[in-house]
């Protein structure tokens, strides 16, 4: 699914939650969590705020295999 | 699930969808020494059309080729957006801000001209007679206008969806609207207000079923297209529905940098087939090759792919970069999808159809006036929300011209208007009321719905029949707008979008079915009326509720020099 976090990078700073357009992203206590994958844009938004490179973008098999 | 407070904030001006438009706007009307409040559905850092990045800006840049002047520009406008576009109004909010608008751009931080070289680097495609593209890397373009806005003093509200305008006496009061992580409600009173919330999305299927997997920013819903339209406010150019060209399984935009730097379009015999639906071929209008992409697969010589094998090393390079500047992501995609840049033709298809302007050069949504004003005092429009914006040149431009003119407007008004208490605290129940509730349906069921009628009955083929066979459907969901439920306030958010996306629908279809033509095909395609009929539908078809909640439409000429 769309954004995934490498959790020994995420720092939980919460940019990335501020900054998705979709609201995808909640960062709570610290901990990141994607909880609506499923309304990615696919913007990059948080892999390119993201300050510690913990954002990586793994597309669906339905967008690579049709 | 517990509602927030309830927060009364009093302003000048009012800026409603802080994307590209709404934050040139906040900057015009802040330094103009005003209040300035914006509100955004998500952060204004990062939100709307272009918040992951752009890479192309059109202007003339009055270098002494003959296509480069204010007069060749506007003709070409004229000419690709006959019908939809008033060059009256594009002269004041574009061409009279286009200078100041390079200067500001490039002040904020984001260089329009090559970094080394100096030099702008230009391309052409979509009809132009030379090249307009300005090739830029915007990727920080957002963040930076957002410094700026904050840098100004203006006052933000992040995540914050505006539900309900109100008028008293027929002139703006003010508004309502719902923070989506807190709960909290806003009743907004402004002396003016400038709406720049974009145009609808997920109205239609999407390729892979994803209603998020766009072309535009999914976030944007026709919020604002609804609730104007509740008030009283005429809308322009809703009967067209916009498509583009994307990749296989990735709604991405990409067509300007493709056919800037030379792509072909190409069938699954490897013909290049533009040259039969367009005497200009790749460099053809926009509807012209979604056209013409729909007749080859539809006849059978599909897939389509965009080949880009002839380029040069060079050129293949500044593409992919390019490409990554407009849509972050779509470099991994096409590496991921295993397409190289020496020799693979990228398999390409016909986007989802969306809520838009048909051409480049105009918008779709609130009608305004040289001014950027609507038919209702207080209320102005900017960006792809107006029915003459669209594109990040006329939303930087004509944002910032909007700006002027609700700060001139604002002064001029001495006091704020009353708004009833009563009718914002019934607002504030019925925005809450899915929350929490144990049954119900879900609004990507309702949504979906929306969608298949849509779909179904005019995306984008269309007739009377089937006008108004969507129209009878969109009508007879109403009734299951009280079963929608929302688990928490981000589907709350949710909720609202999708019965503002069925409302939307109505309009749009509302407003095809006064056009009896074809115009920009396949925007406006009428089966039953394939020719265009200039005679009779050069203009816009305007759509309107009166206060008794009665639709009606009425036709506006637009004329252009021979």
């Amino acid at each position: 699914m769309p954004p995934v976090i490498d959790r020994d990078k995420c720092n939980g700073c919460g940019i990335c939650d501020q900054h998705c357009p979709l609201d995808v992203l909640y960062v709570e206590n610290d901990v990141l969590e994607v909880r609506y994958p499923d309304e990615c844009w696919h913007c990059g938004v948080c892999r390119q705020d993201c300050p510690t490179g913990a954002v990586t973008i793994e597309f669906p098999l339905i967008m690579l295999a049709v | 699930m517990r509602n927030g407070e309830v927060y009364q904030i009093d302003t000048d001006v009012a800026i409603i969808g802080g994307g590209t438009a709404g934050l040139n706007s906040a900057m015009a009307a802040a330094e103009r020494g005003l209040k300035v409040l914006v509100v955004d559905k998500a952060n204004i850092a990062r939100s709307g059309a272009i918040a992951g990045g752009i890479d192309h800006f059109v202007a003339y840049l009055e270098t002494g080729e003959p296509w480069d002047t204010r007069e060749a520009y506007l003709k070409y406008v004229g000419r690709v957006a006959r019908g939809a576009a008033d060059l009256k109004i594009h002269e004041a909010v574009y061409c009279e801000e286009l200078e100041a608008t390079i200067e500001r751009v490039e002040r904020i931080g984001i260089p329009l001209r090559n970094p080394t070289t100096g030099e702008f680097y230009r391309t052409q495609a979509m009809g132009q007679p030379g090249p307009y593209f300005i090739n830029f890397n915007g990727k920080r373009l957002k963040p930076k206008m957002a410094e700026e806005v904050q840098r100004l003093g203006c006052q933000v509200l992040n995540r914050v969806q505006v539900t309900k305008l109100f008028l008293h006496d027929g002139e703006l009061g003010g508004f309502t609207g719902f923070d989506m992580r807190t709960g909290d409600f806003y009743r907004v009173r402004a002396k003016a207000i400038i709406i720049s919330t974009g145009n609808t999305s997920r109205m239609f299927k999407a390729q892979t079923g994803n209603p998020f997997n766009l072309w535009y920013c999914p976030a944007c819903t026709g919020d604002l297209h609804r609730a104007s339209f509740d008030a009283g406010v005429e809308l322009a150019n809703m009967e067209y529905v916009r498509m583009t060209i994307v990749p296989k399984g990735f709604s991405a935009p990409g067509f300007n940098a493709f056919f800037g730097m030379g792509s072909h379009l190409v069938n699954s015999l490897e013909e290049r087939f533009m040259e039969r639906y367009h005497q200009m071929g790749d460099l053809a209008p926009r509807n012209y090759m979604v056209w013409g992409a729909l007749q080859e697969i539809r006849e059978g010589r599909g897939p389509i792919y965009m080949d880009c094998r002839h380029l040069s090393e060079k050129d293949r390079e500044h593409l992919f970069t390019t490409l990554g500047y407009d849509k972050d992501t779509l470099p991994d995609f096409l590496i991921k999808k295993g397409y190289n840049l020496e020799g693979t033709m990228i398999e390409m298809t016909v986007s989802e159809p969306m809520q838009a302007r048909p051409s480049e050069q105009c918008g779709s949504g609130i009608k305004i006036d040289e001014n950027c004003a609507s038919n209702v005092p207080g209320i102005f429009a900017a960006g792809d929300s107006s029915d003459q914006m669209g594109c990040l040149h006329m939303c930087t431009a004509g944002g910032y011209a909007a700006g002027k003119h609700a700060a001139d407007y604002a002064k001029k008004v001495k006091h704020l208007r009353q708004v009833d208490s009563k009718e914002m605290a019934d607002e504030r129940e019925r925005v809450f009321r899915p929350l929490g509730k144990k049954r119900g349906m879900p609004y990507w069921e309702f949504e979906d719905i929306v969608r298949i009628i849509t779909t179904d009955h005019f995306g984008p083929v269309k007739t009377e029949n089937s006008l108004e066979t969507a129209i009878n459907k969109l009508d007879w969901l109403d009734a299951a707008r009280t079963d929608l439920k929302a688990d928490n306030l981000h589907e709350l958010m949710r909720v609202h979008e999708a019965m503002n996306i069925q409302q939307v629908a109505k309009i749009t279809a509302t407003a095809a079915l006064a056009r009896k033509e074809t115009r920009f095909p396949p925007y406006h395609y009428r089966a039953d009326f394939t020719e265009t009929d200039d005679e009779h539908y050069c203009g816009l078809i305007v759509v309107k509720k009166d206060q008794d909640g009665k639709v009606t439409t009425r036709f506006e000429p637009l004329s252009y020099e021979a």
